[in-house]
């Protein structure tokens, strides 16, 4: 691990990334001008809201007019599913990349080649960020596949000239195995999984044999303690990289060797934050929803998308020398979302999946603990007279129905607990859907 | 013969909720087994009024079935469980579980079994001799 006053920063894109404000707004503003242009009369959902709105591309002048522009949410892209957002011809998308686990209806993503290089190029700003360069060699155990992690670490392990060693997750012992072997120089995946690989290293008595000197860890909340306890083990500096599949993938942002906010690439992805209910932009520091609009992505352009999650800003100049603006650690959701083991879950959900199992939703409630650095999903359901069986294996078997159905709606495993009626407090008459003891915040 | 299951967690003091309940509701308890996972049971008694039995633990929240069972009359000798069993066995009756009465006031014991084939178990037990007893004889 090195310490930040012995730190070499390295900037991929100086240019990009220390640019003064006015010249970033200025870049924004062009961008925001085009990217309206390209939208209005291609994007039926586009273009209707900004009928209603009586506003028309030229209206849009620079960056301070973007508050004039409607908002999209998740809903929005779900009731478009799957291609309804497309800003180009069919033949110009190179890729779609997903959400995972989800029920029903994935979000899902389509890029140009344009879009995949701009998503490297960001990826690769991170990598740099976190001090790699060329000669590294980044072993990937996010999942590849329709889930942004793998893909979006591999594009910019490619951009930078790095080696990426592409392993997916699972199987501790033969990730351990090949990035000893093959040199690894850093790992990219989960924070969990991330402290699960330090304690198997140091269990394994392996630490000293690794040239990690770096972790890439993103795509579920973590704390401050649980960034530096990894460090210490393994010995190395991670690092806080955040993105989404609707913005680009992960690369969004990315905290640098100081950990005072994630580092935005303002120049593609623009953040706002703004109040819960009011909807207008809070002052630099203070909390509200961030919502972003992507300033270059060509297949499919979001404008003001809504996060849902609750950050600050600061436009201040980082120790590191970027000017991009920083956001600080999520301090929550304006729905109930939660991320368990990088898998975004929604209580709706296993309400869903419940529903395919009777007539009538039983009660539920969602525990989210950490065992042993893992997260781990409880549900409880209370058993009612037509769940009620009076043979100890046919209850057995509903429970491990509940589960396998939660496991297939989820894209988790979930441990499922049988419990008497009425055990699971309702508060005003509404029930508790979820208990997080996971203290992230 | 009637017998009420009921749906417990596997914690402390979760049987004796459902006893002191139907104590307080007056309702006699003739015969009691419990089935446990690590995490939940399912407690099974004969009593006197299951109608009511369920009626009340219900209104408490109790998830309550009630289930028709087979009660047997046992004369007190050595290999007289052994020699109803295997009546059951010959006439290929499968017994999903068995548990006996507890107390009896001086009658003979009573053992109750659950199967999916009660008809041809009773059948088969009438015709080896073996006493089956109803709800009201008890």
């Amino acid at each position: 691990m090195i310490t930040d006053d012995r730190w070499t920063e390295r900037i991929r894109d100086p240019k990009a990334e220390c640019m003064s404000r006015d010249e970033r707004a200025a870049l924004q503003g062009e961008k925001l001008r085009d990217l309206v242009k390209r939208v209005y009369g291609v994007v039926p959902f586009y273009t209707e809201k900004m009928k209603a709105l009586g506003l028309e591309p030229g209206d849009i002048k620079g960056i301070e007019d973007i508050g004039k522009l409607p908002f999209t949410t998740k809903e929005d892209l779900r009731e478009n599913y799957p291609f309804g957002f497309l800003a180009v011809p069919n033949e110009k998308i190179a890729r779609v990349q997903g959400t995972s686990g989800t029920t029903g209806k994935l979000t899902v993503m389509a890029y140009t080649q344009k879009d995949v290089d701009v998503w490297g190029e960001c990826v690769a700003r991170c990598l740099t960020m976190a001090g790699l360069t060329a000669e590294d060699r980044i072993h990937v155990c996010y999942g590849y596949g329709l889930f942004t992690g793998g893909m979006g670490l591999d594009f910019g392990a490619q951009k930078l000239g790095a080696m990426a060693i592409p392993m997916s997750a699972g199987n501790t012992k033969r990730q351990l195995m090949c990035m000893e072997d093959f040199g690894a120089t850093a790992f990219a995946c989960t924070p969990s999984y991330a402290m699960h690989l330090a304690e198997a290293m140091a269990e394994a008595g392996v630490v000293d044999h690794m040239k990690i000197k770096a972790g890439v860890c993103g795509a579920e909340p973590w704390t401050v303690e649980m960034r530096k306890k990894i460090e210490e083990i393994m010995k190395i500096n991670c690092f806080d990289i955040y993105g989404l599949c609707e913005i680009t993938g992960p690369g969004v942002a990315m905290d640098c060797i100081h950990h005072e906010g994630l580092h935005v690439h303002a120049d593609h992805f623009y953040p706002e934050v703004l109040d819960v209910s009011t909807h207008e932009p809070v002052g630099e520091g203070e909390t509200g929803e961030l919502v972003f609009t992507t300033l270059s992505k060509e297949a499919v352009p979001l404008i003001r998308y809504r996060t849902k999650d609750l950050t600050s800003i600061n436009y201040e100049t980082c120790k590191c020398g970027r000017t991009t603006p920083r956001i600080s650690k999520f301090k929550g959701r304006t729905d109930d979302m939660k991320v368990i083991r990088g898998v975004n879950v929604f209580p709706t959900q296993v309400e869903t999946a419940l529903l395919g199992i009777g007539e009538v939703i039983p009660h539920y409630l969602l525990i989210i603990d950490r065992e042993n650095n893992m997260d781990v999903l409880t549900v409880m359901v209370e058993v009612d007279e037509k769940f009620f069986s009076d043979e100890i294996r046919k209850l057995d078997a509903l429970r491990n129905k509940i589960g396998s159905v939660l496991r297939e709606a989820l894209g988790l495993s979930v441990r499922v607990k049988l419990v008497e009626p009425k055990t699971i407090e309702r508060s005003e008459g509404k029930a508790k859907r979820v208990i997080d003891n996971r203290n992230l915040v | 013969m009637k017998q009420i299951s009921v749906f417990v967690e596997n914690r402390p003091g979760s049987l004796m909720e459902v006893t002191s309940r139907l104590t307080e509701a007056e309702v006699n308890i003739r015969a009691v087994a419990s089935f446990d996972t690590p995490e939940f049971g399912i407690l099974r008694m004969v009593v006197d009024d299951p109608q009511k039995a369920k009626q009340e633990l219900t209104r408490l929240g109790f998830v309550v079935r009630i289930y028709e069972v087979m009660g047997v009359e046992l004369q007190d000798e050595k290999g007289n469980l052994n020699h109803m069993l295997s009546i059951l066995a010959d006439g290929q009756i499968n017994v999903n579980y068995i548990y006996s009465f507890v107390i009896r006031e001086q009658k003979a014991p009573v053992m109750v079994f659950s199967t999916d084939d009660m008809e041809k178990a009773k059948e088969i037990l009438t015709k080896a001799g073996v006493k089956i007893v109803t709800d009201e004889e008890l």
